[in-house]
């Protein structure tokens, strides 16, 4: 069993670590870091650990920057302004990492068997015209916000999957743009988190015609870096992190995802994330949305490498990021469970 | 002469001619100069990693990127489509807008009514608008011709009828007590009175058409200058980036350049 012993002797390392960290936190200041955050419900661990103490607990005073995109967070964490960041792996975050600006030190968000994930969607007309299953999807466009993203990724291994070779890659930058495209009949299918594809679905401007886990099963969606430089010389601050970060991951699972703790817990699990997504709606409107947009974040912070280096070997295979780069270039493996 | 001021020891001296004035001259060496020592700056610091590779690319590495783009002709599949859209959406906008320029020059209810228009049309940021036009026009072509035509119209009116404001009433006086027509008198006197300054507004309309090329690539180009760079900025491709910033500066150099040979052209009347 050797990935249990491994498991276990990175426990015994991390405990050994928090004792340090904690002799360390009572002996001097909190450790402030910067960690950016999208207001999405797949970043609600962090909004968990910050909320419940789980940093505070760690020694650290913890300081979100809000991003928009996944892209600007990448730029941010390569120029050293935000410490920590959780997004999609991206042919941007890869090129910072060839660059040896940043590393992947562990996963968050991940496709399961079971539990809704990302959801393939048709416009109302092209679904009204035939197109009701993603293999029918040739000859028609897919919305993705730019090349490199993980909405380009998912097309992709959707068109290799059904043998399409005539799926039109439509870019519109933003989420919003995709939206509105979507809602006008100007694209015909795209791919997207459980919350946004719900709500339109709802809605009536889109139909469901997939599921992205029938075609990436373990997809590892989002995975959370930093820095090359934290990630070698920051050891204490980074493990302390990642701690409280699966701390809070495991509330969240528990409370939204496999809902073992009870109704109440997720009801107060949904309070406390429209603190931070969705805030400018009631709570009644948003609670429905942040429910819907549960999707497990790895327990212990694990990452799927097998599914990070798949979609390594499609950036490279695509030409959207330098042959030369490997997998030990963009991940650091020493920190959490790899699977 | 001087009155003597007291002074009973007057000197002659001979003072050198000072009013030279502040007169360019020619130096034609210096903007190649600055041009290769900046490069050559660059390109020094960022092999000794005093610039590291996340701040800018080797200028070396974007010139290999170039000649790359060039030998697989995939310069032409970006630059076609862009030139395309810019030749559309620029003919449409000017055309639009000196019609509309002259208009508001000539006659006073269309400048009372439309110059407060323009003036609310201007400033309004079309890029915000992109999105908007992706429905009216379509994700196609539509939306990226109409999104070009839009940003040269404004600054062409301006232009235009700020122009025409300009021409030598002296000029038009004479022709009216000459008894001209009103037509021939727009057309030998108004209109190329007005030329110096559209031309001029010409070359602030391309390079805002240029710009523009990139806002407009944004929603569902896959080719084009504009979806390049774009493209290469969201990968942090450095070198592709810059590369596409060139092929956008050499550009509107080529757009400067034939505004220049069409003012020499068709401002050959006037006295050197």
């Amino acid at each position: 069993m050797e990935p249990f012993v491994t498991r276990r002797t990175m426990l015994a390392g991390a405990a050994a670590v928090s004792l340090i960290v904690s002799a360390a936190a009572t002996a001097h200041a909190a450790t402030a870091i910067d960690v950016g955050a999208l207001r999405l419900v797949s970043h609600a661990p962090s909004f968990v650990a910050q909320e419940r103490g789980y940093f505070a607990e760690e020694g650290l005073d913890v300081t979100f920057r809000f991003f928009e995109a996944a892209q600007p967070m990448a730029v941010a964490i390569a120029s050293g302004d935000v410490d920590y960041g959780v997004t999609a792996i991206s042919g941007g975050l890869v090129s910072l990492a060839e660059k040896g600006a940043i590393k992947v030190i562990g996963g968050a968000l991940q496709e399961e068997k079971g539990i809704d994930g990302q959801m393939v969607l048709a416009s109302d007309e092209a679904f009204a015209a035939g197109l009701d299953h993603p293999s029918k999807l040739g000859g028609h466009t897919f919305g993705m916000t730019t090349a490199g993203s993980s909405f380009h990724y998912m097309a992709a291994k959707i068109a290799q999957a059904e043998g399409l070779d005539d799926l039109e890659l439509k870019p519109l930058q933003q989420v919003g743009a995709i939206i509105g495209a979507l809602k006008s009949n100007q694209i015909d299918a795209w791919a997207i988190v459980p919350h946004i594809a719900k709500a339109l679905v709802a809605s009536g401007a889109a139909h469901e015609i997939g599921r992205i886990a029938d075609y990436l099963p373990d997809y590892q969606v989002t995975t959370i870096f930093t820095s090359a430089e934290n990630a070698a010389d920051e050891r204490e601050t980074t493990v302390a992190f990642l701690r409280a970060f699966a701390k809070g991951a495991a509330d969240f699972n528990a409370a939204l995802v496999d809902r073992t703790a009870g109704e109440k817990a997720a009801d107060e699990m949904v309070a406390l994330i429209h603190g931070y997504v969705y805030s400018d709606k009631p709570l009644e409107e948003a609670a429905p949305s942040i429910r819907n947009g549960a999707m497990r974040s790895n327990e212990g912070a694990a990452l799927n490498l097998t599914s990070v280096r798949d979609q390594l070997d499609w950036f490279k295979a695509e030409g959207l990021v330098k042959p030369g780069i490997t997998i030990e270039t963009l991940v650091d493996d020493t920190y959490v469970e790899i699977r | 002469m001087r009155e003597p001021a007291g002074e009973p020891e007057a000197e002659t001296r001979e003072v050198p001619f000072r009013g030279g004035g502040f007169a360019p001259r020619p130096r034609r060496w210096a903007g190649p100069l600055v041009f290769v020592l900046l490069i050559g700056l660059l390109e020094w610091g960022t092999r000794t990693g005093f610039i590291s590779s996340l701040t800018l690319p080797r200028p070396s590495a974007v010139f290999a990127t170039l000649v790359q783009l060039w030998q697989s002709g995939a310069l032409a599949e970006h630059l076609l489509p862009s030139l395309q859209r810019l030749a559309l959406g620029s003919l449409m906008g000017i055309s639009a807008g000196i019609a509309v320029g002259v208009a508001i020059g000539l006659f006073s209810l269309v400048r009372a009514g439309l110059v407060p228009l323009v003036a609310a049309l201007f400033p309004v940021p079309k890029i915000a608008l992109l999105p908007l036009f992706v429905i009216w026009f379509g994700i196609d072509e539509g939306s990226k011709n109409a999104l070009i035509a839009l940003g040269t119209f404004t600054p062409t009116v301006v232009a235009t009828y700020g122009g025409v404001d300009n021409v030598d009433r002296t000029l038009i006086r004479m022709a009216q007590s000459f008894d001209l027509s009103w037509w021939s008198i727009v057309r030998k006197i108004v209109l190329p009175g007005a030329l110096p300054a559209i031309l001029s507004g010409l070359r602030v309309s391309l390079a805002i058409a240029i710009i523009l090329l990139v806002a407009a690539e944004m929603l569902g180009a896959n080719r084009g200058i504009g979806a390049y760079v774009l493209e290469a900025g969201s990968l942090y491709d450095l070198e592709r980036l810059f590369a596409g910033v060139v092929i956008l500066s050499l550009l509107g150099i080529a757009s400067s350049w034939l505004v220049s040979r069409a003012e020499k052209l068709l401002l050959a009347w006037r006295p050197r």
